[in-house]
């Protein structure tokens, strides 16, 4: 499991034992990655969150078509594997939940811990944000180097 | 926005390419695809119509490597571009680090780079984003095409690039200009994250 605050680690440890589900994505509603569970390849995790946020923001438009607020949760069923899809708010903003699970689990199941994860996210969530510095000034020479390498030049 | 991870120190940040219906913007994407070595990107995914239009958006994750401990990875996505997609551009839009504006240099189709600034400027606004805080560059794409059919660099700048922002001459099909805008658009969106206050 991999997620990008540590408070998120423990409710989601608890969620994925409970539900049995088998890949856990929580992401914000721009598509970028918070947590995972279950995937391999850091771009593939990153492709799965970018579908995910965007049909969640599909069926959000779609929503205020039909004068609803909004559809907060989706489920999609396939022959092996079926995937649940849920917005929620947290104290970071809006995030969006993306569960992949199998005849180990019930989309039923799956919904009712996924509000129990929502719950106790907002619980766990710090009220302070902590101060860290991001980048120094003079990255630039390790970006195009960075970016050379990638193009092979 | 960037999302940057601590505890890993992981950095990831979003890069729209946006313009009018064919300027170049899967093309770009679709040449980047080409080129970077597997071990260093993901499936381009394209959400298109049974024409090869984009219906939704065409994403490319790519990791770049670490820069300053930082493991930097970056989103590219396309909008759609023609008119009849307005609703799906405004979401593909929403948390952009960066914007690509991919310009179609044929004369003929210059209203139709004004029309899609434009439209930029408007969705940006609706997400309360002004522009002119946004990281920004501009691609001038076809610039292969006969001289008779397309605006030069500095007749394109006069006519869209008011904020003076950088510009790149390019021609996506073969790759001409598109590893310069992406490293471009790269070093304003980092510099961005570097300039900012400390935070989480």
């Amino acid at each position: 499991m991999r997620t990008v605050e540590p408070w998120v680690t423990e409710p989601l440890e608890r969620f994925l034992a409970e539900s049995s589900a088998r890949l856990t994505l929580l992401m914000t509603s721009a598509g970028q990655v918070v947590a995972q569970h279950g995937f391999t390849r850091s771009v593939d995790v990153m492709t799965a969150a970018a579908l995910g946020a965007a049909i969640m923001a599909s069926t959000g438009e779609i929503a205020k078509l039909v004068g609803e607020s909004n559809f907060l949760s989706l489920a999609h069923q396939g022959a092996k594997q079926h995937v649940f899809l849920s917005a929620f708010e947290t104290p970071r903003g809006r995030w969006i939940g993306l569960v992949v699970f199998d005849a180990e689990s019930t989309v039923g199941l799956v919904q009712l811990f996924f509000e129990r994860l929502v719950k106790e996210l907002a619980a766990a969530a710090p009220k302070q944000v902590p101060e860290q510095q991001v980048l120094p000034e003079n990255f630039e020479r390790e970006l195009n180097a960075s970016l050379r390498a990638l193009f092979g030049r | 926005m960037s999302l940057v991870n601590f505890a890993a120190r992981e950095i990831t940040c979003k890069i729209v390419y946006y313009g009018p219906g064919r300027s170049g913007k899967t093309t770009n994407l679709q040449y980047i695809f080409g080129r970077v070595p597997e071990s260093r990107r993901g499936r381009m995914v394209s959400l298109a119509t049974h024409t090869d239009r984009t219906l939704f958006f065409d994403f490319l994750p790519l990791d770049l490597g670490s820069i300053s401990g930082f493991a930097t990875k970056f989103q590219l996505y396309t909008v759609p571009g023609q008119s009849y997609y307005a609703s799906t551009r405004k979401l593909v839009l929403q948390g952009a680090d960066g914007v690509v504006f991919v310009a179609d240099s044929q004369a003929r189709r210059l209203d139709d780079n004004l029309e899609s600034l434009q439209d930029l400027q408007t969705n940006l606004l609706t997400q309360n984003i002004d522009i002119r805080q946004l990281p920004v560059v501009f691609q001038y794409n076809k610039q292969d095409l006969p001289g008779d059919l397309i605006l030069s660099p500095p007749e394109l700048d006069d006519a869209l690039n008011f904020r003076e922002v950088q510009s790149f001459s390019a021609d996506a099909l073969h790759g001409g200009g598109v590893f310069e805008t992406l490293k471009g658009i790269s070093e304003l969106v980092l510099r961005r994250l570097a300039a900012a206050e400390p935070t989480a």
